[in-house]
């Protein structure tokens, strides 16, 4: 039974050329991932090595890390692993560890799209934080540049441009008219007066005297 | 010059139209915005974190350290240590999930020492007061089954490992604890007197021996260089035929152990017999020191008196009488004593801190007099399913409801009901005003249903079979309820009434099964109190095979809970619900046999009975397996049929509320292991498309809503995991006209099936879609990592109509280009750096608000957020600015009126002119 089994895999290796740790027999066990990880370069974290955890292939096989930031990942068997340094606060690039069966090693940048693609880096490895995870949105501060460009301002503005600035340059007659026409259309209706509201408010019922606002005089003079 | 106004007109229309199209692209690109974190002094507002070790396996005071704690070794495989006072996590190590991380010893001295795995082995020395990493070692030993009877301890500074071979010899190594360094390497002992019964206090390893009625009591130092055994016939120590040999719980001073409730300790190689009785055959004993001598602690949970806790003097056989006390509020069932320090005060009276961990893997520290200090609810790391309960309505708000209930009456009694509920809104707002804000700060805020209905209770149901009533917007518990006899294996829980049915209370079933014959059991409650109601706990006589909750509602609103028994019989809870059984289907997977069956639900006027309509086989010639069945959410509804292309046409989407996904796994000759996805129609039994993955392995957490449908595998060749993606469509044309109910059994015609697969380049560990209210909002997949963090992804990004290169069209539509790799922003990650440990489900639900979802994650923590997948449309930004815009609008009335005036001046001054 147990060589049946034997065989199968052996075919399964020539044909696909990948290893994989569940083909291995007992005696492969205890090859170990050794590292070291370089603390963030933060003053304020001085238990940096409870909060970073050493995960091999995703928690299947799990590293801690000492005080003086090294770690060894034990028992593993001959095949490929995925190491990631897990850190809330800081990013560390993952390592692809290839363990052979005669128990050599290779470390190499994982590249999940060319998985074929080597790239080594040294063995035992070498951890640094790469980046500051940034979780947070910055909360939106007011500023004039920001006001400008905005894109609704910049749409109001030009067309004023193109109504205000371009015939006062073209300084033709027949096209004063034609604006004078535009922005006369555009007059905003006008605003009701204050003392005319508050006057039809209180004199409700009362007769409403026959002198208007001074601007409906101005008016009916032109 | 003259012709350049009219040629200008058009060409302004054709820049405003250009600004437009402009303004387009904005909403567009806002609307797949990508950047959907939270701002940092939003931590806390909406979220919370709880932190759970599991249920407890070893535990030690720590008294060396200044900052005092419990060291704890937990079933779930980690190491924490605890706040003394709060009982809150001050540090954690999380080790390996399966049996490589198993913990076998803790020990204290200076350091902590623990081993973990079960060969290879890891001895590991960690700092008392930081908790960090100062040695480890391993220990790979020649493979055989007797390692599990395995012991380890810690013996003047050595670690002493002793391998049992029953009825043979017993193999002892001793190793510098530090350095794994065997001193005097391996001496095997020959013992053929040792068998399973055996215990062990260390340095003694006793066991029975001999034939019945001829029994010795045998025991021997196993570490001592001259074998030496002790040995006495068993009938010195007690009458009865057959002893039973029991270790202590917690044990610091003398070796000794349990024989038949008796205590019996070996002192100068020899047994001594002492005369202290155990009260209770099931009492958890442990000897301890103390100032006055060593103490002998018995506790047990009496029927009549409760809790019970008594200590004695070991020496004098006294009744230590300030130790001791019954507490019947106290609910600790079958407790067991894990860590227990005594000292004593300046009046010579004993003062002991006891550990308790009860058998719903709650965990009490308790003082004097039994003042319980903190409990942790250890159950919680273990959350098996999650429902979100609404809240009932007010009573003020049910009066205003029950206004418009009542139809009949007259004009003049409605405007007096009217006037009624009027005033006593103004006699709530009135007493809520003069009350104040300090009143409010100091009751809990009562139970009932907010305007947006985003205060629920999550009722959680544990493995250990305890059920929880929890606050979701505090993470209070609000009650708890244990069942011992419920296996919560593949149990569910349904919502049967929700609240706003009164006078009716809301009603919640979990089904289960029994723990020790496999039936069925049903547990009743009332989701809000926690309290029984129905049929309770009713224990079947069968084993149940599938169960559902009828759609229809009978006349007290409850939605009868349909089983579907081993023998194909059906059982419908109530009975009297019988009747509206019409139309129902159900079908069952087969997790070995990989086959699926449909049944058919017929009520013929007395009795409903199942029929089996149709089977699919999906083992594949017999190598299959069903990992798992995935079908939609019940109340799911569905905003939109179909998707406008950029042409104004329609692609309309395969709404079948009836699909189930199957993922199947199995070994294949050629390629090694292959995964199937399967969608089976779960009334009619067709097939509507499967796909294959060859060298692909643990196909995982399926996804099911609406059209579309994603699932995870591990693709073995490329060693990465990759999610697959699924969209049925039925093409430009609807196969039923709008507004019609779609029919399985109406014609068979294979929808178009779009799909994609994309890496992830991470370990995925759960996943989930947020839900909302009536799915206006954008779907978003929640995916929890390895890692520790929940990544929030737009269904955009999966979708499988991305184009490798976007033609016009799709571009125009606002399809993504294709990339293989799914990007994992840490902007979309919405539990921030609050690092959830071995996450294993995450739950989702609607709130009253359309554009939010409420999440739970849950694992070994406890993480409850709200996300909005289109941000939050429908309400306020919570740092809009109220007093800007006020002052703005202000400006602007003020300037409007004081320009008129100026205006008015300019005019008059030109008329003058």
């Amino acid at each position: 039974m147990n060589t049946k089994i034997i065989i199968i895999y052996i075919s399964t290796f020539v044909l696909g050329n990948v290893y994989c740790a569940s083909d291995l027999t007992e005696e492969e066990i205890g090859h170990v991932i050794e590292g070291r990880v370089f603390p963030p370069e933060d003053p304020n974290n001085s238990n940096w090595q409870l909060d970073t955890r050493v995960h091999v292939n995703g928690g299947e096989y799990i590293g801690f890390v000492r005080e003086d930031g090294t770690f060894v990942v034990h028992n593993l068997p001959s095949g490929s692993y995925v190491v990631e340094i897990v850190h809330p606060d800081y990013m560390y690039e993952p390592v692809r560890v290839e363990i052979n069966s005669k128990g050599k090693y290779r470390a190499r940048k994982v590249n999940y799209v060319q998985t074929s693609q080597v790239i080594q880096v040294p063995y035992p490895l070498r951890m640094k934080p790469v980046t500051k995870f940034r979780y947070f949105q910055v909360r939106e501060q007011w500023r004039l540049t920001d006001f400008l460009f905005n894109p609704m301002v910049v749409m109001m503005v030009l067309p004023l441009f193109l109504i205000m600035i371009l015939p006062k340059m073209m300084n033709d007659p027949e096209t004063k008219e034609d604006l004078k026409q535009i922005s006369n259309l555009a007059k905003i209706s006008d605003v009701p007066e204050m003392s005319e509201m508050f006057t039809k408010i209180f004199n409700r019922g009362s007769v409403p005297k026959p002198t208007s606002s001074k601007a409906k005089q101005i008016k009916k003079r032109q | 010059m003259g012709n350049l106004s009219i040629n200008l007109k058009p060409n302004f229309m054709g820049l405003l139209k250009c600004l437009n199209s402009i303004n387009w692209f904005i909403v567009f690109f806002s609307l797949i915005n990508l950047s959907m974190c939270i701002y940092e002094d939003q931590i806390g507002k909406f979220d919370w974190r709880q932190s759970y070790v599991g249920r407890i396996k070893f535990a030690q005071f720590d008294t060396v350290s200044t900052a005092r704690k419990i060291i704890v070794a937990t079933e779930e495989n980690v190491l924490a240590a605890l706040n003394l006072k709060t009982g809150q996590v001050v540090w954690r190590h999380v080790f390996e999930s399966t049996s490589s991380g198993n913990i076998q010893l803790l020990h204290l001295s200076d350091q902590i020492i623990t081993v973990t795995g079960s060969n290879p082995y890891l001895v590991r020395g960690w700092d008392l007061s930081t908790g960090v990493l100062i040695w480890e070692w391993g220990l790979t030993l020649q493979k055989n089954e007797h390692t599990d009877f395995s012991e380890w301890w810690v013996q003047n500074g050595l670690l002493v490992h002793m391998v049992p071979k029953f009825g043979s010899h017993i193999e002892v190594s001793v190793y510098n604890v530090a350095t794994g360094h065997n001193r005097g390497a391996t001496s095997k002992l020959p013992a053929v007197w040792i068998n399973e019964g055996c215990v062990l206090s260390p340095p003694y390893y006793t066991c029975i021996s001999g034939s019945p009625g001829n029994q010795l009591l045998l025991s021997m130092d196993v570490t001592s260089d001259a074998v030496q055994i002790i040995s006495k016939p068993l009938a010195e120590y007690t009458t009865a035929r057959n002893g039973n040999l029991n270790p202590f719980d917690t044990n610091t001073v003398i070796p000794g152990f349990l024989l038949n409730e008796k205590i019996i300790l070996i002192r100068g190689n020899k047994f001594e017999a002492i005369n202290i009785a155990i009260s209770e055959p099931s009492a958890s004993v442990a000897l301890v020191d103390s100032a006055s001598g060593p103490l002998v602690l018995q506790t047990w949970n009496d029927e009549a008196k409760g809790f019970t806790l008594m200590a004695h003097n070991l020496v004098s056989g006294q009744r230590v009488n300030e130790i001791g006390w019954s507490d019947r509020s106290l609910s600790i069932p079958e407790p067991e004593l894990s860590a227990v320090i005594c000292t004593k005060t300046a009046r010579e009276q004993h003062v002991c801190r006891i550990l308790v961990t009860a058998a719903d893997d709650a965990s009490h520290l308790i003082q004097q007099e039994g003042r319980v200090l903190w409990t942790r609810e250890e159950a919680l790391a273990n959350v098996v399913a999650v429902e979100f309960v609404d809240l009932p309505v007010s009573d003020l708000d049910a009066a205003i409801e029950s206004e418009f209930d009542q139809k009949e009456g007259s004009v003049l009694a409605a405007f007096t009901r009217r006037l009624q509920s009027q005033f006593q809104q103004l006699q709530g707002a009135v007493r809520a005003l003069l009350a104040g804000d300090a009143a409010a700060a100091d009751e809990p805020p009562p139970l009932v249903r907010d305007y947006f209905n985003l205060h629920k209770i999550m009722v959680l149901l544990t493995d250990t079979g305890k059920i929880f009533g929890m606050d979701n917007l505090s993470g209070e518990i609000l009650w708890k309820l244990y069942e011992p006899n419920l296996n919560t294996e593949a149990a569910v829980m349904f919502t049967r009434r929700s609240a706003r049915h009164p006078p009716h209370d809301a009603y919640l079933t979990v089904v289960g099964k029994h723990e020790e014959t496999g039936n069925g059991l049903i547990v009743s409650l009332n989701p809000i109190r926690g309290t029984p109601v129905g049929e309770q706990t009713l224990h079947l006589d069968v084993q149940i095979l599938q169960c559902a909750v009828l759609y229809k509602a009978d006349a007290q609103k409850l939605h009868a809970l349909i089983l579907l028994d081993k023998d194909e019989n059906v059982q419908i809870l109530p009975e009297s619900s019988a009747p509206l059984v019409e139309n129902m289907y159900m079908h069952v997977a087969d997790r070995s046999s990989a086959v699926v069956r449909g049944y058919a639900l017929r009520h013929d006027g007395e009795r409903v009975s199942a029929k089996n309509i149709w089977s699919v086989d999906l083992s594949g010639g017999g190598s299959q397996r069903v990992v798992w069945s995935v079908s939609k959410p019940a109340a799911e509804r569905i905003h939109s049929a179909g998707r406008v292309l950029p042409d104004r046409s329609v692609l309309y989407k395969h709404l079948n509320p009836n699909l189930v996904l199957l993922l199947t796994e199995g070994p294949d000759p050629v390629h090694k292991d292959v995964v199937v996805a399967t969608c089976v129609d779960g009334v009619s039994g067709g097939v509507l498309s499967a796909h294959v993955h060859r060298r692909a392995r643990r196909p995982a957490l399926p996804l099911h809503s609406e059209h579309f449908l994603a699932y995870l595998y591990y693709n073995d060749k490329q060693r990465r995991h990759e999610i697959a993606t699924l969209e049925l469509y039925e093409g430009p044309e609807r196969w039923v006209p709008a507004g019609a109910a779609f029919s399985s059994l109406r014609g068979a015609r294979a929808p178009h099936v779009q799909r994609h697969a994309y890496i992830v380049p991470a370990a995925p560990a759960a996943a989930a879609l947020s839900a909302t209210e009536r799915s206006l909002t954008d779907k978003h997949v929640l995916l929890a990592l390895s890692t520790g963090a929940i990544v929030e992804l737009p269904w955009a990004l999966l979708e499988p109509r991305r184009a490798l290169s976007p033609a016009g069209e799709a571009r125009e539509e606002g399809l993504v280009p294709y990339a293989p790799e799914l990007p994992l922003p840490a902007e979309a990650v919405v539990n921030y750096n609050a690092t959830l440990l071995r996450l294993t489900r995450i739950h989702t639900a609607p709130s009253g608000l359309e554009s939010t979802s409420l999440v739970l994650a849950t694992g070994l923590d406890l993480f409850y957020t709200r996300i909005a997948p289109s941000k939050t449309f429908d309400l306020l930004k919570d740092d809009f600015d109220y007093y800007l815009i006020s002052v703005v609008l202000a400006a602007l009335v003020l300037a409007t009126y004081s320009t008129k005036y100026f205006a008015a001046r300019k005019m008059l001054k030109m008329a003058w002119k």
